[in-house]
């Protein structure tokens, strides 16, 4: 059997952060997460965890989305990234120019999400974990 | 350029110096928020101090200080006879910071039109110089800072959101220092080190612990510069009692109402003027002109419109200093009290080289 696809999802709200968690981690992803920029960027530089997606807000405080996808393109280029924005076009925008794999606009279909993730790793090559 | 360290101990102080040291080397550009004299211009030093960049320039430019057209030839430089005035090529900041940083304080004020031109700056990543049709290209670590709510100015139209989002990539935010009281004492102790050794000739006794929990305890509307300020004094004072009694009020907005400004009120200031405007004429005048020169050198001197503009200068600044004083040269505040604008406040500073303390 496939390892579970390890996503890593990033929210400043944690309500949303919470339903995302429930929602992946029931359909079989191994989901850590992070409350901002800040936090996903400590736990991917901590190297502990390896993760396939990302999938990320883009306004937040600190690192913002748009700061967090710029980094992780250069540092990590082999993680698939999909952004969600609700605070209009500019942010999502930026998270195009810093080569964000999906953007999407909040509110969003949670289902709509896995079928970006599966399209986009399918495409990929995701590593497995050893 | 001498850095000066970010000092403190506090959990919001140790999360400014972690994201400084996670982020200095990606570049990207920074959004630095806090009231006045919280330490904006240092948490920028300290990105560029740790950052690839140290081998270039960090170049300071306030857009709050100039007017527009001088903000814009400043930024981006001018050729030779782009205006009236513009007897020779000048290059501007942008090329000055290339590969450096350039740190653009009090981005909040920047007038909208050179908010357009900046944007354009950022996307493109070229510029071109006043009458110039050639563009640079340019490398530029744009780390900009603001004692405004941007958002706020968004709502008012008085900033761009498309820009704000691409300055907002970091956000680094200071909290006031009544915010983070454990950091008072690090400071404290940072501020008599640092002034004991540029003037070993003053000692002034450091607090006692009653003191210390009284200097916690205050507000400090001009956040640490305001402390490093009031340090300061008491290395020449060496009198607490008399260095909490120039402070503003500890329940904050009452010392002005209860103060008349003037200068008799302010020891700190030039005390000649007052007793002089009472009683003795002559020696009022020859504040302003030299009575001891010859009749015909003296008639010469003396012009109404001069004296006048000298006099009203005079008082100005002594007012102006008065109140930045009482505020901790919190300049927003002290404008709102003498009723100006912030950039009139700004630009009578300049005239009067007025310059807040200095680190």
């Amino acid at each position: 059997m496939a390892d579970p696809v390890r996503l890593l999802i990033v929210d400043d709200n944690e309500d949303i952060l919470s339903t995302f968690y429930e929602f992946f981690n029931s359909m079989g992803y191994a989901v850590k997460t992070a409350v901002d920029g800040f936090a996903a960027l400590k736990l991917l530089r901590e190297k502990t965890h390896d993760f396939d997606c990302l999938i990320t807000d883009l306004v937040m405080p600190n690192i913002s989305g748009v700061g967090l996808i710029s980094i992780v393109k250069k540092e990590y280029p082999d993680l698939k990234i999909i952004a969600m924005t609700g605070y209009g076009d500019q942010p999502g925008a930026l998270a195009s120019e810093a080569r964000a794999d999906v953007v999407l606009f909040k509110p969003v279909d949670l289902f709509k999400i896995e079928e970006k993730i599966i399209a986009l790793l399918d495409n990929g090559s995701p590593k497995k974990q050893e | 350029m001498t850095t000066t360290p970010l000092i403190g101990v506090s959990k919001s102080l140790l999360k400014i110096k972690e994201l400084i040291n996670h982020v200095a080397n990606t570049c990207l550009n920074v959004l630095i928020t806090g009231e006045t004299g919280v330490g904006k211009e240092v948490v920028a030093q300290n990105l560029y101090e740790e950052s690839p960049r140290t081998a270039h320039s960090f170049v300071k430019i306030n857009c709050a200080a100039l007017p527009e057209t001088l903000l814009e030839s400043e930024l981006y430089g001018y050729e030779k006879g782009a205006f009236t005035g513009a007897h020779k090529k000048r290059p501007g900041k942008f090329q000055a910071a290339h590969k450096g940083v350039l740190f653009l304080d009090e981005i909040g004020d920047m007038p909208l039109s050179l908010q357009s031109k900046m944007l354009h700056v950022l996307q493109s990543g070229e510029f071109s110089p006043l009458g110039s049709d050639q563009d640079f290209k340019t490398d530029v670590w744009v780390i900009a800072a603001t004692n405004h709510d941007l958002e706020q100015r968004i709502k008012q139209k008085q900033f761009r959101e498309d820009l704000f989002y691409r300055l907002n990539i970091i956000k680094i935010d200071i909290p006031p220092l009544r915010e983070r009281k454990e950091d008072i004492p690090a400071l404290v102790e940072y501020y008599f080190r640092l002034y004991t050794s540029e003037y070993p000739n003053n000692q002034g006794s450091k607090p006692d612990p009653d003191t210390m929990e009284r200097l916690c305890n205050y507000p400090w509307p001009g956040n640490v510069r305001q402390l490093q300020n009031c340090i300061k004094k008491q290395m020449v004072l060496n009198s607490w009692e008399k260095i909490f009694d120039e402070m503003p009020s500890e329940e904050n907005h009452g010392i002005v109402s209860r103060t008349p400004p003037g200068p008799q009120s302010n020891p700190g200031l030039d005390n000649n003027v007052h007793p002089d405007f009472a009683n003795d004429q002559t020696s009022l005048i020859s504040q302003f002109v030299d009575l001891s020169t010859s009749s015909d050198k003296l008639f010469q001197d003396i012009s109404l419109k001069k004296i006048k503009k000298k006099a009203a200068d005079r008082v100005e600044k002594e007012v102006i200093t008065f109140v930045l004083d009482k505020v901790g040269w919190n300049r927003s505040r002290a404008a709102k009290i003498l009723k100006v604008s912030y950039k009139t406040l700004l630009y009578k500073m300049t005239e009067f080289e007025l310059d807040p303390p200095s680190k």
